[in-house]
């Protein structure tokens, strides 16, 4: 028997016993689908492992927008504040603002006589209505606090970590030397490692964010892997079965892979339905506590973005899964 | 059709082969009992059949094929010229009596149109047309025996191997499966059968291989009651090694298989 002759007989009987490739997906789908109905607890167990894993990402995602956003929002609350005395005018602070944008570091300057200061304070127990504050204002009398009240200018900086080339306009300008008030110093001294703090959470809730939704899809999909391959152990015989009798290796592992994507468009729809959900209970909580939630809120206003989130997780899970199962299965393939 | 030319096959770890330079000729058309204990090297050859093991020394060939040249890629193709039965099925426990048939046609790419001709042709030949929707876990051991003939012989291959088919069956039932075996024989199949049952090969009468510590000790084509004692192997072997495997094929092409055919 020479070689020539088997390896055309093999040839020969690859030819007749492949079959059209259409036919043999479409058999492949419908063993996926009827498998994951007959092995109806596996395919619960693999479904809730990634709507729990895609649930993570999504609030790991979620999490870490809001905390930038709500970072970005305190700094730009912060502001360097500078007081002068209260006989300081208008114009003096008009001159003296002008200066002072001068400088690159400078986004904005907003500045108030001591009259104006005194209104604002005014105003503002009167919004909260701090009834003692507003009767001690009234015996001391207007014209008495407002020589008491210094003028302030407060700046906003684009760089929080560098206040020198402002610090240094403060202390050596001749006009802010003449005006500054003696009784209270400028508040940048005390307020730069708050914005230092306020600026490394900024920075830890996006980069730990990334991290964390990485390493999150990376312990994942470790565990989807075991649950698969738990799935897959108890069905080894089945798939030796199936190579004895002749069955390829895409036929085997076709069925296995339409179920685990199956686990993961169903895995993609819930988990889309409880995120969402679970946002929308606590978004007003979150908002109570000053936490950022006004962007997202409004992404997911548009019905579009919700479809997207909606591909977006069910594709996730899908892929997840299939690399899970594909992996999973590699073992057992190899096994004849 | 199946041709064991000096086999030798070793396992790491054990002191003797499994196989020790085994010679076997079967020729097409023919029914063969290969008998032994357990050890003696039966599912080694099975094994070795079906492409799950291969020899350490010498040349296996089935049905013209030559094993030493089938490609990994080409074994699925191999196997599907063989019809193989277990002893303990090996049927897919999540897919009816019906669909387990059908998946023997399936993985040979046959259209939906064939098998549903196909199928319901088998299961009426191995008397299982009134259990075709029930699953594996809702039939009796001879039933489960049927099916898992119903589908090796689905795509009417040229040899059928049994691997202890009656091994987890009663007398009565293992009677009734080797009638069936016997039956497509018949109709032109090359049946081998490794069994240690007494009865079973004592209620065909056919031709019967001994093997022992992984040598073939008898060849016997006329026996009378066979015992499994291990005594059985005063009759000399035909030894077929001095022969090319060329002149054997030749024989086997020149006996023709009956014309009619095993599913219509």
């Amino acid at each position: 028997m020479s070689k020539k002759s088997t390896v055309s007989r093999l040839k020969q009987m690859a030819k007749s016993g492949s079959g059209h490739f259409f036919r043999q997906g479409s058999r492949v789908f419908k063993y996926g689908a009827i498998g994951f109905g007959r092995n109806i607890w596996l395919s619960i167990t693999a479904t809730i492992v990634t709507t729990l894993t895609l649930i993570l990402l999504f609030a790991t995602i979620v999490a870490s927008s809001v905390l930038t956003s709500t970072a970005n929002a305190m700094r730009e609350k912060i502001d360097i504040s500078i007081f002068f005395e209260s006989d300081t005018t208008k114009e003096e602070l008009a001159s003296m603002s002008k200066t002072i944008e001068k400088d690159e570091n400078v986004k904005s300057v907003e500045y108030s006589t001591a009259e104006e200061e005194y209104d604002k304070l005014y105003q503002s127990y009167k919004e909260s209505d701090n009834q003692s504050m507003l009767t001690t204002l009234e015996i001391v009398g207007r014209d008495l606090m407002i020589q008491r009240q210094p003028a302030a200018m407060r700046i906003k900086v684009y760089n929080t970590d560098d206040l020198s080339s402002i610090k240094n306009i403060v202390n050596s300008d001749e006009e802010f030397i003449k005006h500054l008030s003696k009784k209270e110093d400028p508040t940048y001294n005390t307020n730069s490692s708050a914005i230092q703090t306020i600026s490394s959470w900024a920075d830890i809730a996006t980069k730990g964010g990334t991290a964390l939704s990485i390493l999150f899809l990376v312990i994942s999909t470790l565990v989807i892997f075991n649950t698969i391959r738990m799935a897959i152990y108890s069905r080894s015989e089945e798939i030796y079965m199936e190579k004895l009798v002749g069955a390829g290796n895409v036929f085997i592992r076709g069925p296995f892979l339409v179920e685990a994507m199956i686990s993961g468009v169903f895995a993609g729809i819930i988990s889309t339905i409880l995120s969402l959900v679970g946002y929308y209970a606590l978004s007003p909580r979150l908002e109570a506590y000053e936490i950022q939630v006004g962007s997202i809120n409004s992404f997911l206003s548009e019905p579009k973005n919700v479809i997207l989130i909606a591909l977006a997780l069910i594709l996730t899970g899908s892929v997840i899964t299939l690399i899970s199962a594909r992996l999973a299965i590699q073992k057992y393939l190899k096994r004849l | 059709m199946i041709l064991f030319d000096h086999v030798t096959k070793s396992y790491s770890g054990d002191k003797k082969p499994a196989l020790d330079n085994v010679s076997l000729h079967i020729e097409a058309n023919e029914f063969v009992f290969l008998v032994g204990k357990s050890g003696a090297g039966k599912s080694t050859l099975i094994k070795m059949i079906t492409k799950e093991e291969m020899p350490d020394e010498g040349k296996i060939i089935i049905g013209g094929i030559d094993l030493d040249y089938v490609k990994k890629r080409h074994i699925p193709h191999y196997r599907r010229r063989i019809g193989t039965v277990f002893q303990d099925f090996k049927l897919l426990p999540t897919r009816t009596v019906y669909e387990n048939v059908a998946f023997a046609l399936e993985i040979a790419g046959m259209s939906n149109r064939e098998i549903e001709r196909t199928v319901p042709k088998v299961l009426d030949l191995v008397e299982l047309s009134d259990v075709a929707y029930k699953f594996p876990d809702n039939i009796s051991g001879g039933q489960r025996q049927r099916t898992s003939i119903a589908r090796a012989v689905a795509r009417q291959p040229k040899i059928l191997i049994a691997d202890e088919p009656t091994g987890n069956l009663d007398v009565e039932t293992g009677q009734g499966i080797l009638d069936l075996l016997e039956k497509i024989n018949d109709y032109g199949t090359t049946v081998l059968v490794t069994t240690h049952d007494a009865n079973a090969v004592n209620h065909l009468k056919k031709r019967v291989v001994t093997l022992r510590d992984g040598k073939i000790v008898s060849d016997q084509k006329d026996h009378g009651i066979y015992r499994l004692d291990g005594d059985n192997d005063g009759i000399s072997l035909p030894q077929p090694g001095h022969l090319h495997p060329e002149t054997y094929l030749m024989r086997d092409q020149r006996k023709q298989p009956p014309k009619r055919r095993l599913i219509q």
